[in-house]
């Protein structure tokens, strides 16, 4: 009886996990399958339920959301060019987007629909300006491909305490020995190289005879040869590259300044206010990189009607709003709800927001994470895709990284292999002489 | 022939699912990997693979680095693994299987998590993030890999020997050396075949680790499959399968080796 | 002597510890210390608010599951068969088996995804339980084989001189001689099935299934991990930890009678 029972729980268990098994696998039309594909932790808990509500109210249709996540733009860019995959939204940076438009990866972004406004018209002028600078000539504007989702700058975070206001004047701080080993870097070398480059020419900055933008999309080999020397400067000073622990070792003043992104900054500046460490966040003078991910159609998309809905649906103001709370980063959407959300009273400082939520912003009270001021933006450039140069700037990369063999291990790594040879070869050694005895007094014995 | 003998027979086809099983889910993926090693993305026959592999010197400085890392977990392993397992071995048996349950316990709770809790004890303890933390790590994941093994032997091992070797005169050290310590090979065998080559292959833990100072030959391989470089991705493996060879080739001569020490749980 | 056993497991223990008391208070970073709370607990109980760690959860289990059922009764199965080979096919099968032990996760994962691409399968929920299959079923074979090497052959015999039919043979004396095998095999495919991370990143695919360890791979890489994951581990944790002494206390009792 007791057997039969097991028996009997092993066929359930067995129908039970090929149940499983084929729920994954039920066929259903794809025009009621929305596939994304976005930055981890890039969106608002529940929007994309709130999409699938919203969508059934528009079009009558069911949409089932499948939502995937990437941490690297090249690995996105790789799985839609030479995988075909059928994404029908991703969410990549601007240098990205570039290169899609180059090679013809987008769709063109639907604007009409039925029954709701276009809220993508809510994107601020200045950063649809800036979109469609990446326009390709002879083409449509950019911006009919790709619509900003979240913008931002690079920037240095600093602890208060250990950092002074005057050595942040200039990214030179970085390079300061008095900071050795509390500096962490932002893993990203287009980062890395933008920053680098206006160091190096901080006093053609001074009197003008280079400007950001210039500057920032230099390639030429003497450039790259200077960024490669001051990233090797400044290797000994920097304590870690990271990718997200920056704003971690921050808040708990292991690290004393971090070249991050302006979303992170503002992640860890609350984080930290928590603990009661006083973190900060700027641009030194000689200028920095604003970056912008947007959201785009690729071409291999199977359902691009959906996805017009979906990237208008998140530029309606309040879901930006929510999407905004979720990560520290800012919306492209001006709209005055969100400005007055962003508005903090305690802050000591007013910017002038003006380029972005128009004349009326001219005074008001807003972080400098998120809408940094008017004289701030305009020493700021976008880093353009670095095109077929970028494998040279990835080999810089690589080499400032550079190596961590010291000569121990190797030392090591031999002695271990040869130690493990010679034992090896003396195994053999005995084993063979002992069957060539044993063969031997056999031999002797049959005589 | 007797019954016995006839229905262990027909019990051999038993294999046969799992043959085939492993025929398509081991063998042929292996080959798989060979054969995308050693051919370009057009499919032609090519060995640019491995001449771009030794052509860069920083992926050549990983695999190189990586092995060093790995070996000295390894040696961490042994040298903190078998004073436990050699206690535990000692120990009344029910006492002994709570322990290695508490050993195995840990594994619950999903690595990257127990790899963050870790960088937070090291910066609780002010201790720096780099080489030492990695290797503390690289031991703290896999010593219960260690354990087992040379556990098992220990516990099968006649202690009339033992008993032998001190009646011959021997002492404590002598006996640990001549003795205990060759017929507890099998084990430190196959417990070094199971810490060596997942330390090589570990990725994710080492940037976590060191602040992404340190890159191990795993996130190498994984960022090229990323990256859809498939067939350099799979050089580079076919390359660390060449090293499981070889290192299989210093136990090879173990008989029963699988039999005897393989069997972790 | 003991002391040192102790002081390794402290070793291995105070990660986890650390976790479980940053599991009390609501700092986003891990590390840092903002009041005794239960919110975490609070809001991971909130079913609707953390929808995609659930869900991550809920797959982690199922994939464990079924990969581990299955891979009791395929590695049962085999375990039985090569016991009954000759010597040196029991050699060659006994080489193929320890084969995904030693390549490691990373070469197990990717030679399963250049299987499936080379295939042109979509990869997602099946393709992930076959891989764990793949690398979960060597170890349940490992540990069934011993058992049934202890096994004294003549009580097969003897259950047929009895009158039993071969199969009534097989669930009545093979079956339970190798079962705490099976189950010690099942629990070993368990463990290494939820701690996997390497071999599932390879096969998941891109139909958006996450398990736990993609989640906060992900999570990890961009973000900070979300506080809610460590009471999560916490209670994963007790459960085990409790499950265990559950266990171990019921087959000391069955020992001692």
């Amino acid at each position: 009886m007791k057997q039969k029972m097991k028996r009997w729980s092993w066929w359930a268990m067995l129908c039970v996990c090929s149940l499983l098994t084929s729920c994954y696998n039920v066929g259903e039309s794809r025009e009621n399958v929305l596939k994304v594909y976005n930055w981890a932790d890039y969106i608002g808990e529940g929007v994309l339920e709130d999409f699938q509500q919203y969508y059934k109210e528009q079009t009558g249709e069911d949409i089932r959301i499948v939502y995937q996540t990437f941490d690297i733009n090249e690995i996105m860019l790789t799985k839609i060019e030479k995988g075909h995959e059928d994404f029908d939204v991703v969410c990549p940076s601007e240098y990205i987007i570039e290169r899609m438009l180059h090679k013809g990866l987008l769709l063109p972004i639907d604007t009409v629909f039925a029954h709701s406004p276009n809220y993508m018209k809510g994107v601020a002028p200045y950063i649809r300006q800036q979109i469609d600078k990446l326009t390709v000539p002879g083409d449509q504007p950019a911006s009919r491909y790709a619509v900003c989702y979240m913008w931002g700058t690079a920037g240095l975070l600093y602890n208060k305490k250990y950092v002074s206001a005057q050595d942040l004047r200039s990214w030179g701080c970085l390079w300061d020995k008095r900071y050795a080993g509390k500096i962490l870097m932002k893993d990203s070398y287009r980062d890395a190289y933008g920053m680098a480059l206006l160091y190096a020419h901080r006093e053609d900055l001074k009197d003008s005879t280079r400007s950001v933008t210039s500057l920032m999309n230099d390639y030429s080999p003497a450039s790259m040869d200077s960024v490669e020397k001051y990233l090797k400067l400044l290797k000994p000073n920097v304590a870690g590259w990271e990718a997200d622990f920056g704003k971690e070792m921050m808040t708990k003043g292991k690290a004393w300044m971090n070249m991050t992104w302006s979303g992170d900054a503002q992640w860890a500046i609350e984080e930290a206010s928590a603990v009661g460490v006083d973190l900060g966040y700027t641009i030194p003078e000689e200028g920095s990189n604003v970056w912008y991910d947007g959201w785009v159609i690729p071409k291999y998309a199977q359902n691009p009607k959906a996805a017009s809905y979906f990237i208008n649906f998140l530029c309606r103001p309040d879901i930006a709003l929510r999407n905004m709370e979720e990560n520290g980063y800012v919306s492209s959407i001006a709209a005055p709800e969100i400005m007055e959300a962003c508005i903090d009273s305690t802050l000591d400082k007013e910017v002038d927001a003006s380029y972005f939520f128009g004349p009326e912003a001219r005074h008001v009270k807003l972080r400098n994470t998120q809408y940094p001021d008017k004289s701030v933006i305009a020493r700021c450039a976008m880093i353009r895709d670095f095109g077929d140069k970028t494998v040279d700037v990835l080999e810089i990369w690589s080499r400032v990284k550079g190596d961590n063999l010291n000569s121990g291990l190797v030392i090591l790594i031999l002695l271990v292999f040869v130690g493990l040879s010679a034992w090896q070869i003396r195994r053999r050694w005995l084993h063979y002489k002992r069957s060539h005895y044993k063969r031997s007094r056999r031999k002797l014995r049959r005589k | 022939m007797n019954k016995l003998r006839l229905f262990f027979l027909s019990r051999r086809s038993w294999t046969l699912p799992y043959l085939i099983f492993s025929i398509i889910f081991v063998i042929i993926p292996l080959v798989l990997i060979v054969i995308y090693a050693f051919t370009d993305d057009t499919g032609r026959i090519t060995l640019d693979n491995f001449r771009k592999f030794l052509a860069h010197p920083e992926a050549v400085n990983t695999f190189v680095y990586s092995i060093g890392i790995a070996l000295l977990t390894t040696i961490g392993c042994i040298v903190l693994g078998y004073p436990a397992a050699w206690i535990l071995s000692r120990s009344r048996s029910s006492y002994s299987r709570t322990l290695i349950m508490l050993f195995i316990l840990p594994m619950w709770i999903n690595i990257l998590i127990r790899t963050l809790a870790t960088v937070a004890l090291f910066d609780f303890a002010s201790l720096p993030l780099g080489e030492g933390a990695l290797i503390f790590g690289m031991i703290y994941n896999f010593i219960p890999f260690m354990i087992y093994p040379i556990y098992n032997t220990l516990q099968k091992m006649d202690p009339s020997y033992v008993e032998a070797a001190q009646d011959l005169g021997a002492n404590s050290f002598q006996v640990f050396w001549k003795v205990v310590f060759p017929l507890s090979m099998p084990g430190v065998v196959s417990g070094i075949m199971m810490v060596f080559m997942p330390t090589i292959s570990t990725f994710a833990i080492a940037e976590l680790l060191t602040m992404n100072n340190i890159k191990l030959f795993g996130t190498t391989i994984q960022e090229n499959i990323n990256n859809s470089l498939w067939n350099y991705g799979a050089a580079l493996s076919l390359i660390m399968l060449f090293l499981i060879a070889a290192t299989s080739l210093f136990s090879a001569d173990d008989k029963n080796e699988s039999e005897k020490g393989g069997q972790v749980w | 002597m003991q002391t040192y056993l102790w002081v390794l497991l402290l070793m291995l223990y105070a990660p986890i510890l650390i976790i479980v008391i940053y599991s009390f208070t609501e700092a986003k970073v891990l590390g840092n210390w903002t009041g005794f709370s239960f919110n975490l607990y609070r809001s991971l109980c909130n079913t609707g608010a953390h929808h995609s760690l659930m869900n991550a959860l809920v797959n982690t289990i199922a994939i464990a599951f079924i990969a581990a059922t299955v891979s009791t009764l395929l590695g049962s199965v085999a375990a039985i068969g090569i016991y009954n080979l000759k010597a040196r096919s029991r050699k060659a099968m006994g080489f193929i088996n320890t084969i995904p032990i030693l390549n490691g996760d990373i070469i197990t994962g990717i030679s399963l995804f250049l299987l499936f691409v080379s295939l042109g399968i979509t990869q997602g929920f099946t393709t992930v339980v076959l891989a764990h299959i793949t690398f979960c079923t060597p170890y349940v074979v490992l540990s069934v084989l011993p058992r049934l090497k202890q096994m004294n052959p003549n009580l097969y015999e003897a259950a047929l001189d009895l009158g039993a039919t071969p199969m009534q043979a097989l669930w009545k004396v093979i079956i339970p001689e190798i079962r705490p095998g099976m189950i010690s095999g099942f629990l070993l495919a368990l463990t290494i099935s939820i701690d996997d991370f390497a071999v599932t990143v390879f096969t998941i695919g891109n139909q958006g299934l996450e398990t736990l360890s993609t989640y906060i791979y992900a999570d990890a890489r961009k973000g900070g991990l979300t506080p809610e994951l460590r009471p999560l581990s916490a209670v994963i944790f007790v459960v085990i930890l409790v499950l265990l002494i559950i266990i171990n206390r019921r087959a000391d009792k069955a020992k001692n009678k």
